[in-house]
């Protein structure tokens, strides 16, 4: 058996917060008597990621996401507990621990706004001391992945959000890092750049077996890259297995859209179970429990005259969206 | 080795950057010939009145603006630019943009204070220049050999010194991240246009030994003009040592309380 990559065992954080009260005489008073709050921002986790596989860290806003991304980055130090990622404990930063590892930040950028994009992969193949032919060749390999030649010789400046996006993880993969942290990468972005960094990601990961811990809010991201997810709530991991078993666990029903002949006369369903949704092109939705759901399409197909039938799980959407709002699996 | 290559590749980088901004060459130039001006202005009202001001004469008060000059465009040039950009609302610190610095397997103190370079501080190197030639011509008779040695070490330790200044402030940042230390820093600095003797006693005290912009510009002028005698100029080279080693610590201290960006 493989050593796990990422290692964490009761990992925390917690921040000094100041606080007062809205108006401006809190705020005069703040100058002399500051109070402050406690934030706990990740409490206790502990998870481990095997070498070359992809993991969706997922949660609310505020769930420590970040910190949890940052602190096996090595940009914060953890109040407690211990991780080792690729054999280093990541906040002692040591040099041959920041060579393995590249963090691409959605929300923040790495590039050289004035110049063309290839002036910031030349500045970071140097401070990484990539040899000039494999930085050639890595370089090469990125740019034809994303489609991005064209955009080589303009001004960073000048480019849409997906056209940074790009050369951030141009930027980040130079070094060709063998863990990758990726914080909303696809953040803002339209549908179709979304799925070219999501395609690009997982080619990523297929060539050069890198580990991947991704936090997103889009959950395409997720569902299409991440076969494992792990749920943080309040800072407190409240789930860490198969996305689609998490769904089945949440969600224990099927849905079933059967489109049927138009028909003047109310059809009578299997088992008189009614439509939860009728749409205005006939399409019914039926919500049924996951076991009784082959039965009622059989019945279904054999006693009414079905054009069209599909069977599916409800949307992860709803399924996270529960346990956000319930704070539990 | 490595370290000398990404020197270069900072101040190429830099260089690439400021140089898709070609108005800014124009009011960097305009910038450096009026604070020249007023500094070469003030100089001559001071010496229409009197022949010199406790023991400094014409010639050896420009040489003082000449090194005054000089310095603050090596660290313009330098370090100014990277240590600065951390401070403030919008600072590196503040905002969380540090990240990227962190992230990199160099020394962090080398990157943070090397990493921006900025081009038109040259435009001030060589005004700074003129002024101390200027100052050598005025002076009328050859400078010995051992007085620009003694100059040129005094100058080494003047940056030095300077630097660890700027390397104070850049790690007090992160404990007070929004002040702009380097602004308040800047208006004392402005008092080492000018000789520290003609301070009063207290002021000398403030300026030589607790903030010590004085010390940056007077001993390299006065080693060149007057000679330095060996424990002031050790003591000034013992003195930037010390700053540089104490800076460092307490950025590596600092470095420590980064609490990045929530998100």
């Amino acid at each position: 058996m493989t050593k796990p990559c990422i290692e964490v065992h009761n990992l925390s954080k917690t921040y000094r917060v100041p606080v007062r009260e809205a108006g401006l005489k809190a705020s005069l008073r703040s100058l002399t008597h500051r109070t402050y709050q406690e934030v706990e921002a990740v409490q206790q986790i502990s998870f481990s990621v095997e070498p070359g596989e992809i993991v969706g860290f997922i949660g609310p806003n505020g769930a420590g996401k970040t910190t949890t991304l940052k602190m096996l980055a090595g940009l914060l130090h953890p109040t407690g507990g211990e991780a080792t990622v690729a054999g280093f404990t990541p906040w002692e930063r040591r040099h041959a621990y920041l060579r393995r590892i590249s963090m691409v930040m959605g929300n923040k950028s790495q590039m050289l706004w004035d110049i063309p994009p290839l002036d910031s992969f030349q500045v970071l193949g140097d401070i990484y001391a990539v040899p000039p032919a494999e930085y050639r060749q890595t370089l090469d390999e990125l740019i034809d992945l994303l489609g991005m030649r064209e955009l080589l010789t303009k001004p960073v400046r000048n480019f849409s959000l997906g056209e940074r996006m790009k050369c951030e993880l141009v930027a980040g993969l130079i070094h060709r890092p063998q863990v990758l942290f990726l914080d909303e990468p696809t953040l803002g972005l339209d549908v179709s750049m979304q799925n070219r960094l999501r395609q690009f990601i997982r080619e990523y990961n297929r060539r050069s077996s890198a580990t991947i811990l991704l936090t997103s809010h889009y959950m395409a991201d997720v569902t299409a890259l991440c076969p494992r997810v792990i749920l943080i709530h309040e800072g407190k991991l409240l789930y860490d297995s198969d996305l689609q078993e998490l769904a089945r666990k949440l969600a224990p029903f099927k849905l079933v859209h059967a489109s049927l002949l138009v028909n003047s006369t109310p059809p009578a369903f299997p088992g008189g179970l009614q439509p939860v949704e009728v749409s205005e092109e006939g399409r019914h939705t039926f919500r049924l429990p996951r076991d009784e759901a082959a039965a009622f399409t059989a019945q279904l197909l054999g006693s009414l005259p079905v054009v069209d039938l599909t069977v599916e799980d409800p949307p992860i959407e709803a399924v996270i969206d529960q346990i956000y709002q319930e704070g539990k699996v | 080795m490595h370290s000398l290559k990404l020197l270069q590749t900072f101040a190429r980088a830099s260089f690439q950057q400021e140089l898709a901004y070609r108005s800014n060459f124009f009011i960097s130039l305009f910038h450096s010939l009026l604070n020249l001006g007023t500094g070469l202005l003030a100089l001559l009202v001071l010496f229409g009145q009197v022949q010199s001001i406790r023991g400094w004469d014409f010639p050896a008060t420009l040489a003082l603006l000449g090194v005054y000059l000089i310095v603050s465009a090596l660290r313009g040039l330098v370090f100014g630019p990277s240590l600065e950009s951390m401070a403030g609302m919008d600072g590196e610190v503040l905002t969380g943009r540090l990240d990227y610095t962190l992230l990199r397997p160099v020394n962090t103190q080398f990157l943070a204070s090397f990493r921006v370079w900025n081009l038109y501080a040259f435009i001030d190197l060589a005004l700074g220049v003129a002024v101390l030639i200027l100052a050598v011509v005025k002076i009328g008779q050859a400078v010995p050999v051992g007085h620009w040695l003694s100059f040129l070490a005094a100058l080494v330790s003047a940056v030095a010194t300077l630097y660890a200044l700027m390397l104070v402030f850049a790690a007090l940042v992160f404990w007070f991240p929004g002040v702009l230390f380097t602004w308040i820093f800047n208006s004392i600095f402005q008092m080492a246009r000018y000789p520290v003797g003609l301070y009063p006693s207290w002021l000398r005290v403030v300026l030589t030994w607790i903030i010590p912009v004085g010390i940056i510009t007077t001993l390299p002028a006065q080693a060149l003009t007057l000679g330095l005698p060996l424990p002031l100029q050790l003591g000034g080279l013992a003195l930037s040592v010390a700053l540089v080693t104490g800076a460092s610590l307490l950025f590596r201290v600092a470095l420590s309380r980064y609490a990045s960006a929530s998100s």
